[in-house]
């Protein structure tokens, strides 16, 4: 009955959260009524109300949904079949891959920027998962120690990007890293939903077969699937909805580790559902980050501070509570 | 009893982890339908051989037929429907409920989400090992024993001919194991064949039928036969056993 109400809601949550999101902003001029006639009677609204909800705050509510729903499922995702509760696209240096390579993008122009990002957020959590791997076991510690090395790599390459960039560029790409929309753009919107819908529909194919991989290699192979090669089209899937968001938001960091343990916490483990959930809560609870990140201050501040400020407690929490085999 | 056919057959099984050899020249025929137990020292092979025959190890030398066909020319899921494996310990990292677990033995089946077949499979399963009391518990929160029994029903819920089981035994407690043991002798009734790792001679010899026995690098297989039961399982284990007779049951006692 509980959780019937709270999978009620989780479904719910979305419609509430964005259109009260197109109400905030530092215009205080559109109200609730220029939303109605924007939606219903697009003939009596006014020109500005259209082009600050249609062309500013719309695509970036969307853009920060999308971003939150994938980071939250590629997270839930690259947990389940590294078997590893506390990774997520942060951890595994998909983000600073894909940052990485994001960044090469825009400072060199040829190399098309979602390209660039989706192979170096492959070549990141291939690095780390390489790195982890001893004996063919990974295991939780040591994929997050690789984590933190491929991290530094990437952050490091990021660095030599920014230096030999233009100074004037060098704000804005440090503000990108820091995860950020304020130049969100239906272009951004046209950009990402292409590896974003392709990588979901994967992910949403493989949702019950991840249940089978959380229960590990030999378990999974002895009841008939290859895990190995499932395991390499998950994570391409994840990676490419993950490096995806992050070209446009930079870096947000442990957002995918904070919501999946939310939605497990309220609705179990299994994965046939979650994927859904992760989407819906992530993509809504960032779009509220978002606002605060909007309007607390004169100024915008980086939604990846909030989400890193969140995450850290959260993540030690986490350390602490689950035990987690520091042996294994 | 010569003429049933085998539904496994190993032709000069080799095995070694880096430059250590495990299993050597291996030749064996396990016959269908029949409760084969094998005996062995721990670090024996024992596991080795039954990963190497449920194809969760690459061959390195020899070959492994199931059921008349190369395990190499068995895709993943034809050697599903033939051989389930049960693992001699297994991990849990997520809190799965029970009923989420034994419900993975489907995977073969599966394409994208289990159906109303499947879930009715994986219920007679949870049936069968009477563990219904246990089906919306957490996995992770169950006493060894009970997870072992979790398992054991996973892989019965993915309807294989043969049952591979490590060590089924080991993390119950004496009720547990006879009824367990009781229940895989229902199997064979039914039509299974199980090959089952068992460490307990007393307990081997009640319920085998075939035993494989692995002693010093080398394998044998051989119908049970209790004149030589106590020859057997004193090379094997290389201990000192005593064999009382009651009743015309034998037990095998340790001197300690």
């Amino acid at each position: 009955m509980n959780r019937k109400f709270a999978i009620f809601m989780i479904y719910l949550l979305p419609i509430p959260v964005l259109l009260v999101s197109l109400l905030i902003g530092s215009s205080e001029n559109i109200g609730i009524s220029d939303i109605f006639y924007l939606f219903f009677e697009p003939r009596d609204s006014s020109e500005l109300a259209r082009s600050i909800i249609m062309d500013i705050r719309l695509p970036r509510i969307l853009l920060v949904f999308i971003t939150g729903g994938m980071l939250a499922v590629s997270g839930s995702v690259l947990q389940a079949i590294f078997r590893n509760p506390l990774v997520d696209p942060y951890v595994l240096g998909l983000s600073s891959g894909a940052a990485f390579g994001a960044a090469l993008g825009i400072a060199t122009v040829v190399i098309p920027v979602q390209l660039s990002a989706f192979v170096f957020g492959i070549v990141a959590v291939g690095l780390s998962w390489f790195m982890a791997r001893k004996n063919k076991e990974v295991s939780i510690v040591s994929l997050i120690l690789a984590g933190i090395i491929t991290n530094g790599i990437f952050t490091s390459l990021l660095t030599i990007v920014q230096i030999m960039s233009d100074p004037f560029k060098l704000q804005g790409i440090v503000h990108w890293i820091m995860g950020n929309f304020h130049n969100a753009s239906w272009d951004q919107f046209s950009l990402i939903i292409i590896p974003v819908v392709i990588g979901f529909v994967i992910l949403y194919f493989f949702r019950w077969k991840l249940n089978v991989l959380a229960l590990g290699d030999e378990e999974a192979a002895s009841s008939g699937l290859n895990p190995t090669r499932m395991k390499i089209w998950i994570l391409l899937a994840a990676t490419l909805a993950g490096s995806a968001v992050v070209a446009v938001s930079g870096i947000i960091g442990l957002y995918g580790l904070i919501i999946p343990h939310i939605v497990r916490m309220i609705f179990g483990v299994d994965n046939r559902r979650t994927l859904v959930f992760n989407l819906l809560l992530g993509g809504s609870f960032l779009v509220i980050i978002d606002n605060f990140s909007r309007t607390m201050a004169g100024f915008e501040i980086p939604i990846g501070v909030f989400t890193m400020l969140i995450g850290a407690p959260f993540f030690i929490w986490l350390l602490k509570k689950s035990n987690i085999g520091w042996q294994q | 009893m010569a003429t049933i056919k085998p539904i496994i057959e190993t032709n000069g099984l080799s095995f070694a982890y880096h430059s250590k050899t495990v299993l050597k020249d291996c030749t064996i025929q396990i016959p269908e339908n029949q409760f084969t137990v094998v005996l062995g020292r721990n670090g024996s092979g024992k596991s080795t051989l039954l990963r190497l025959m449920a194809g969760l190890l690459p061959l390195q030398k020899g070959s492994v037929r199931i059921d008349g066909i190369d395990l190499k020319k068995l895709n993943s899921k034809q050697r599903a429907g033939l051989i389930g494996f049960l693992p001699q310990k297994h991990k849990a990292i997520f809190p799965f409920k029970v009923d989420e677990v034994v419900l993975t033995g489907r995977a073969a089946q599966v394409r994208m989400i289990p159906s109303e077949k499947d879930r009715s499979i994986r219920d007679e399963a949870i049936e069968m090992l009477g563990i219904g009391h246990l089906k919306h518990r957490i996995y992770s929160e169950l006493s060894g024993g009970e997870q072992q029994l979790v398992m054991i029903a996973r892989a019965l819920a993915q309807q294989p001919k043969i049952l591979l089981l490590d060590e089924p035994v080991s993390h119950l407690d004496y009720n547990q194991q006879i009824r367990l043991l009781r229940l895989l002798k229902k199997l064979v009734t039914n039509g299974k064949s199980i090959v089952t790792v068992l460490h307990d001679p007393n307990l081997a010899l009640a319920v085998a039928e075939y035993f494989v026995l692995i002693h010093e690098e080398k394998v044998s297989h051989i119908y049970a036969d209790e004149a030589n039961y106590y020859k057997w399982i004193q090379s094997v284990f290389s201990c000192d056993i005593q064999k009382v007779e009651r009743e015309g049951v034998s037990f095998y006692i340790p001197r300690i």
